[in-house]
């Protein structure tokens, strides 16, 4: 068939579905199995892929399993102490290599015939050595597992299948200053609570990934209890959810997205005081970021610039996205007490059919957060995010049935609209880099994904 | 402080309370009220239940080789992780207006089965050990989303009926099949 790589079997082209000059995208690409087998290639073949954090592996032989798109991978600390990935698939048969969720291995022994690999994927052998059992017509350099090519930012673990593609860092582009601010600003770094929570959601992978790319208004109809009953209702009556609907996006031309809400009030709260009568250190002071103390802040100017001390204590990133699949929560919640306790948490979004997907979560403090606090952390953060957690219950309840439109002949065609556009620019004196809107959060950063995900797969020419 | 329970679980696989005892009938009545409280969501009933220190938590579930089996439920990060203020909260949300992830509210029925009963060094507190069976339906999905699990709990005696003051729910997947655990188990 020599068919344009672009269009879809009914003739569709790709790019319609995306209405560049209306800012709308057709439903379809919510449901359709056509694009969903593209994405496997285009997206998640090409892109970087977050699997984990490597203090789910500290000890060398450690291993994890994780998807990459529908593949499943071997993520594993050799001796070296180098963090490797590898297809989780049996070159001889294709029979899982391993079977476990996590462990500590040296050897990697495919249970079916019992071809053996090193925790790297380096091929050693096959059982009754002199049979030559693997044959010898391919060395065995060339029986390995597949590998992908592997980078490390902030301890999280990241993978792409793309062995000759974009640098991890030019991924990020500029975003890559913002991030700097979560996952790189202290000296020990994050460490994970524990493995992620795992659970089912029936739902395309995009509901969930598109609102990652920051849909900051979906806090106030759909998390509207936060307001009602939850940490920022407001003394006497009436939310103040709305307020934190105020700060700067930053979007990205790769799809990435970061929601930096301003401290202001919350500083003012704590302190009586307006922000600019406080220098920068007393800020950070006051409130320091999710899992720091007044102690630890100290660290903050060993590893960020002054300028991104700046930002990070007048309107730091607090939740918002990696392309494709991924979700931070950075957030500073309100304690009864009048005091703030920080939750740290990642999610990605595993692709398990057009119809269906993973969520993952996995819980994040400072490694050198103290255990009183970390455990203070542990349960907010389950309280609020995950599996049971107050706020993203919501979510995966919404998710499912934007997918269940998408089935109807006519639900497919209808379009979602990301028209609320900035007509603002960067704060006044903000020293970060990137596309940055102030004001009350729009649908820039969520349609930029969209237009990343359009030049992806439309990307074969 | 969770070791405590499968600790006290083993200490007590000594002296089960006989089935169809006295003590064990009360006890059995309780479970099944709450989870007919739960089912017909009298929500803030089951709060009533609930003694002021109580724990809830439900582990992660690894899959793991047979050797490392004990390494199979994960009590570092958990899908659940309550106490009674918290557990209060999520009670005040579902009782509000907007806690969407249950309004509508799914259909679900808890089936409480394989339940031992175990005495405890505290006088008025029993070990209660539990098979549970949780079917949920939402919308028009014509499938069901299936929680199964065994129970833990701690029951303390509270005048003529019991407060629930522990409970661990140890759940058979790896990964839930279920969008969120908006319900109580
Ligand atoms: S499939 Fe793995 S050894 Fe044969
Ligand atoms: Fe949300």
């Amino acid at each position: 068939m020599s068919r344009n790589k672009n269009e879809l079997a009914d003739g569709t082209n790709i790019a319609d579905l995306v209405r560049i000059d209306t800012r709308e995208v057709q439903m379809r690409t919510l449901e359709d199995r056509e694009i969903y087998e593209l994405e496997q290639e285009r997206l998640f073949g090409k892109t970087w892929l977050m699997l984990g954090h490597e203090s789910e592996i500290p000890n060398s032989n450690d291993f994890v399993l994780r998807y990459m798109g529908d593949d499943s991978v071997i993520v594993t600390r050799t001796k070296d102490g180098e963090v490797h990935v590898s297809l989780n698939v049996c070159p001889h048969r294709g029979m899982k290599i391993c079977t476990t969720e996590a462990g500590n291995s040296p050897v990697h022994t495919c249970i079916y015939h019992g071809w053996a690999f090193r925790s790297n994927g380096d091929f050693l052998g096959s059982p009754i050595e002199k049979e030559c059992m693997h044959g010898k017509i391919m060395e065995k350099e060339e029986l390995g597992l597949r590998k992908a090519r592997v980078t490390l930012y902030g301890g999280l673990i990241f993978a792409t299948w793309n062995l000759e593609g974009e640098s991890f860092d030019e991924f990020l582009g500029d975003a890559k200053w913002y991030y700097d601010l979560m996952f790189c600003r202290s000296d020990a770094g994050m460490e994970v609570a524990g493995p992620p929570q795992r659970f089912i959601v029936r739902a395309n992978w995009k509901t969930a990934g598109e609102q990652s790319a920051a849909d900051g208004f979906h806090t106030l109809m759909l998390h509207r209890w936060l307001g009602e009953v939850g940490n920022y209702k407001k003394e006497g009556a009436g939310s103040d959810l709305a307020e934190e609907m105020y700060g700067a996006e930053v979007s990205s031309p790769h799809g990435h997205a970061l929601r930096c809400i301003d401290l202001a009030r919350k500083i003012r709260r704590l302190t009586g005081k307006e922000p600019s009568e406080l220098s920068l250190e007393e800020k950070l002071r006051i409130l320091p970021p999710p899992g720091m103390t007044a102690e630890t802040v100290d660290q903050l100017k060993n590893n960020l610039t002054d300028d991104q001390m700046e930002v990070l204590a007048w309107m730091p990133p607090q939740v918002g996205g990696m392309f494709p699949n991924i979700v931070f929560a950075f957030i500073y919640i309100p304690q009864p007490d009048g005091t703030v306790i920080g939750s740290m948490a990642l999610h990605t979004y595993v692709p398990k059919g057009p119809d269906k997907l993973e969520f993952m979560n996995w819980v994040l403090v400072e490694k050198d957060t103290p255990p009183e606090l970390k455990e203070q952390m542990v349960k907010q953060t389950l309280n609020l995010l995950g599996t049971s957690g107050m706020v993203e219950q919501d979510d995966s309840d919404t998710w499912p049935q934007m997918t269940i439109s998408a089935k109807g002949p006519q639900g497919s065609k209808s379009t979602m609209k990301y028209q609320a556009i900035y007509e603002t620019s960067k704060p006044k004196g903000w020293p970060g880099p990137g596309i940055v809107n102030e004001g009350f959060t729009k649908d820039d950063t969520q349609w930029h994904w969209w237009l990343y995900w359009l030049e992806l797969m439309t990307a074969e020419k | 402080m969770t070791h405590d329970v499968e600790q006290s679980v083993m200490d007590a696989m000594r002296a089960p309370v006989a089935i169809g005892s006295e003590r064990y009938n009360t006890i059995l009545t309780f479970l099944y009220h709450e989870a007919s409280l739960l089912d017909n969501l009298k929500i803030s009933e089951w709060g009533n239940i609930l003694a002021t220190d109580l724990l809830y938590n439900i582990p992660i579930r690894h899959t793991r080789s047979s050797r490392d089996n004990a390494m199979s439920v994960v009590r570092t990060c958990q899908h659940m992780l309550d106490d009674y203020r918290s557990m209060l909260g999520r009670i005040m949300r579902l009782e509000g207006n907007s806690a969407w992830a249950e309004d509508p509210p799914s259909r679900v029925r808890r089936f409480i089965t394989n339940v031992l009963v175990y005495e405890t060094d505290k006088a008025d507190e029993f070990l209660v050990v539990s098979n549970m069976l949780v079917t949920r339906n939402r919308f028009d999905d014509d499938q069901y989303d299936l929680i199964s699990g065994v129970r833990t709990d701690i029951l303390r005696l509270d005048e003529a009926s019991y407060k629930l003051a522990r409970r661990e729910i140890i759940l058979d997947q790896a990964v839930l099949g279920t969008p969120n655990l908006g319900i109580f188990l």
